[in-house]
C-alpha cells in the first residue's frame, strides 16, 4: 500500500490541475466561508459546510477522477498483476487524498477555532470528520464504477456532490427540530447534524441518534463501492 | 532447441505431474451478463517447468482470456487452473513467483521510468535493483523521463522490465514484441534467453509466428475458443506439404503434378521436398529448361495456421 500511496502523492504534486482541484480549491472554499460568515447557524454551521465541501471536493470528486483515470490507463490492471491485495491497492490510491483532506480541514478548523472559539467536543468532531472521509471514499469508489474517464467524472460526481452539500446546508440553516429523521437519513444529513452538535455542544445530545444514521451511510457507501466498482474498462 | 526437464521443487499440494507447473483442465470462460459468449471452451493444457510454451491463435480465439485466467486476473466460468499447484487467484502465494507482461501498457503518465519500475517492483513480492533492470531493457538513458514522454516501443520495454523484475520463476509474455523495432526485439529475446538459462518457464502469446518457430519448445494453436493443435514445431508441421514454386517453361511437360497460381507460377506441393526438387532440377538440366524464380519452401507454422483457420478444423 505504501509504495502506491507515495507514487500517488508524487503524481498529485506533479499534476498541476489535480493539485489545484484537490488542494487549493477546497482550501479556498474553506477560507471563503470564514471570511463571509453571515452569522446564520454560527461557527457550527461554518464548520459543517467547510468539512462537507472540502471532503466532497478533495476526496469524492478527486478520488472519482483519480480512480477513473487509473482504470482508463489500465494502471489498476497493472497493479493487480502484483502480489498485493485489491484492498491494499485501493487504500494506497485514496490515502493521499484523505491525508491531504484531513490536513486541510485541520488547518481551516484551527483558523475557525481562533476566530469563533474552539469546538465543544473535539473528539466527537474528529469522529465526524473521519466518518465523512470514509463515506465519501465509498461514494468515490462507487461513482468511479460508472465513470468511463476522468473527464466523465466531472459529470458523474455532480449529483451526489451537490446533494450532500445542499442537505448539509439545509440541516444547518433549518436545524433538526422538524423533519428530524428525514434530515438525518438523507446522505450527509446525519453527519452534518453530528458535526454541528460536536462544534456547538449545548443541550444534551443523543449521540446514538446522531451516530447511527452516519454509520449507516458509511456502510451503505461501502456496499455501493463493493458492488459498483470496476477494475477494468470492459469488466 | 533442447528442453530441459528439472526436478520439481515442492509446490503447494496438488501439483499433479512432476515438472508441470501450469495445469489447465476443461477451462471454460464466458463473457456477458448471462454468459452468452463463450470465449474459451473446454481447454486443456499443461506447461512444464523450464519450457517456453507459445500459445498462438487467430484474433478472438481466446488466447488473452486463457492467459489472463492462468495469470489469476480472472476466475474460470468452469474448469480448473493451477499454477505451482495452487489457485492462481491466490495472489499472495503465487504472484511473487510470476512475472506478467500484459498485452497493453498500464502506467501513470506522470511517473518516470525508474519510479514506475520501483513501484511495480515494490508490489511484485520480489526484490531487484531498478537500475539493473533499466540497463537490461536498454532504458538507462530514459531513467528520469516521464512515461508520457516515452515512445510506444519504450513503454513496451518498460512493460517487459516490470515483468522480469526479480527474475520470476514463471513469466507470462502477452505479445511482447508488438511495437518494438527489430533491434529492440532482438534485445528482448536475448534477455529471454538469459532468463531461460536461469530456469524461468515462459508462456508466450504472439502474432509473429517466426518467433514461436524460433523460440518455443511447444506450441498450442487456439481457434474458436479451443486448443485445436498442440505439439513441438516438428509435430505440428509433420504431414503439411512443402512447396516448390517456379515459372514453368512454355509448352514443357513437367515431371511432377503442379498447379498454376494467380501470378502464373507453377506450384508443386510435396512431402518429399529434396527428392522432388532433385527430380525437377535433373529434368530441367536434361531438357535445357530454365526454371525462373525457383523457390523451395519447407512446410511452416504459417501453413499449419492457415490450414487451421481456413478449414475450421477441430
Amino acid at each position: 500500500m505504501i509504495p502506491i500511496a507515495l507514487a500517488e502523492l508524487r503524481m498529485l504534486v506533479r499534476n498541476r490541475l489535480v493539485l489545484f482541484c484537490a488542494v487549493l480549491i477546497p482550501l479556498a472554499f474553506g477560507a471563503f466561508l470564514i471570511l463571509n460568515d453571515t452569522g446564520t447557524g454560527g461557527a457550527g454551521a461554518i464548520a459543517t459546510l467547510q468539512i462537507t465541501i472540502m471532503i466532497a471536493m478533495g476526496v469524492y470528486v478527486s478520488g472519482t477522477t483519480t480512480l477513473a483515470a487509473r482504470r482508463q490507463t489500465l494502471m489498476l490492471k497493472r497493479m493487480r498483476s502484483g502480489a498485493i491485495s485489491d484492498g491494499a491497492i485501493l487504500t494506497g490510491l485514496v490515502v493521499p487524498l484523505v491525508v491531504v483532506s484531513v490536513i486541510q480541514i485541520a488547518l481551516v478548523l484551527s483558523i475557525l477555532s481562533f476566530t469563533a472559539g474552539a469546538p465543544a467536543n473535539a473528539v466527537l468532531l474528529i469522529i465526524a470528520v473521519l466518518l465523512t472521509e470514509v463515506m465519501f471514499v465509498g461514494f468515490a469508489l462507487a461513482t468511479a464504477g460508472v465513470t468511463n474517464s476522468p473527464e466523465h467524472a466531472q459529470v458523474t460526481t455532480l449529483p451526489l456532490f451537490f446533494a450532500t452539500i445542499a442537505i448539509a446546508f439545509w440541516v444547518m440553516t433549518t436545524g433538526t427540530a422538524e423533519l428530524t429523521w428525514v434530515k438525518r437519513l438523507l446522505p450527509g444529513g446525519g453527519i452534518a447534524e453530528l458535526i454541528g452538535a460536536a462544534w456547538n455542544g449545548g443541550a444534551s445530545v443523543d449521540l446514538l441518534a446522531l451516530l447511527l444514521p452516519s454509520v449507516v451511510w458509511v456502510i451503505a457507501a461501502m456496499y455501493f463501492a463493493r458492488t459498483m466498482f470496476k477494475w477494468e474498462p470492459r469488466a | 532447441m533442447t528442453r530441459t526437464q528439472q526436478n520439481t521443487v515442492p509446490d503447494a499440494a496438488g501439483a499433479a505431474t512432476a515438472g508441470t507447473i501450469v495445469e489447465v483442465t476443461d477451462l471454460a470462460y464466458n463473457y456477458g451478463a448471462h454468459g452468452e459468449f463463450a470465449a474459451v471452451k473446454g481447454l486443456n493444457l499443461q506447461v512444464r517447468r523450464g519450457e517456453l510454451y507459445a500459445l498462438l491463435g487467430t484474433n478472438g480465439a481466446g488466447k488473452t482470456t486463457t492467459l489472463e485466467t492462468i495469470e489469476g486476473h480472472r476466475s474460470p466460468t468452469s474448469g480448473t487452473v493451477t499454477v505451482f499447484g495452487a489457485t492462481p487467484t491466490d495472489r499472495r502465494s503465487i504472484r511473487p513467483r510470476i512475472g506478467i507482461m500484459l498485452q497493453e501498457t498500464g502506467y501513470a503518465a506522470d511517473l518516470t521510468a525508474i519510479e514506475t519500475l520501483q513501484l511495480v517492483g515494490a508490489i511484485s513480492g520480489r526484490n531487484d535493483d531498478a537500475e539493473r533492470v533499466l540497463a537490461k531493457i536498454n532504458l538507462s538513458d530514459k531513467r528520469d523521463t516521464r512515461v508520457s514522454q516515452l515512445s510506444g516501443g519504450q513503454r513496451r520495454r518498460l512493460d517487459f522490465g516490470s515483468a522480469i523484475w526479480g527474475t520470476p520463476e514463471l513469466l507470462f509474455l502477452d505479445e511482447p514484441t508488438t511495437g518494438l523495432d527489430p533491434m529492440a526485439r532482438d534485445s528482448l529475446w536475448d534477455v529471454v534467453a538469459q532468463l531461460r538459462q536461469a530456469g524461468t518457464t515462459i508462456i508466450l502469446t504472439t502474432h509473429y509466428l517466426e518467433e514461436a518457430e524460433k523460440y518455443a519448445d511447444r506450441i498450442g494453436l487456439m481457434h474458436n475458443g479451443i486448443l485445436a493443435r498442440e505439439g513441438t514445431l516438428d509435430e505440428l508441421v509433420d504431414g503439411h506439404p512443402s512447396r516448390i514454386s517456379f515459372v514453368a517453361p512454355a509448352n514443357a511437360a513437367l515431371p511432377l503434378p503442379a498447379e498454376v497460381n494467380a501470378t502464373g507460377r507453377s506450384v508443386v506441393e510435396t512431402t518429399q521436398l529434396q527428392q522432388d526438387l532433385t527430380a525437377l532440377l535433373l529434368w530441367a538440366q536434361a531438357g535445357g529448361h530454365t526454371l525462373e524464380h525457383l523457390t523451395a519452401t519447407s512446410s511452416s507454422l504459417d501453413d499449419v495456421f492457415r490450414t487451421l483457420t481456413h478449414t475450421d478444423t477441430l
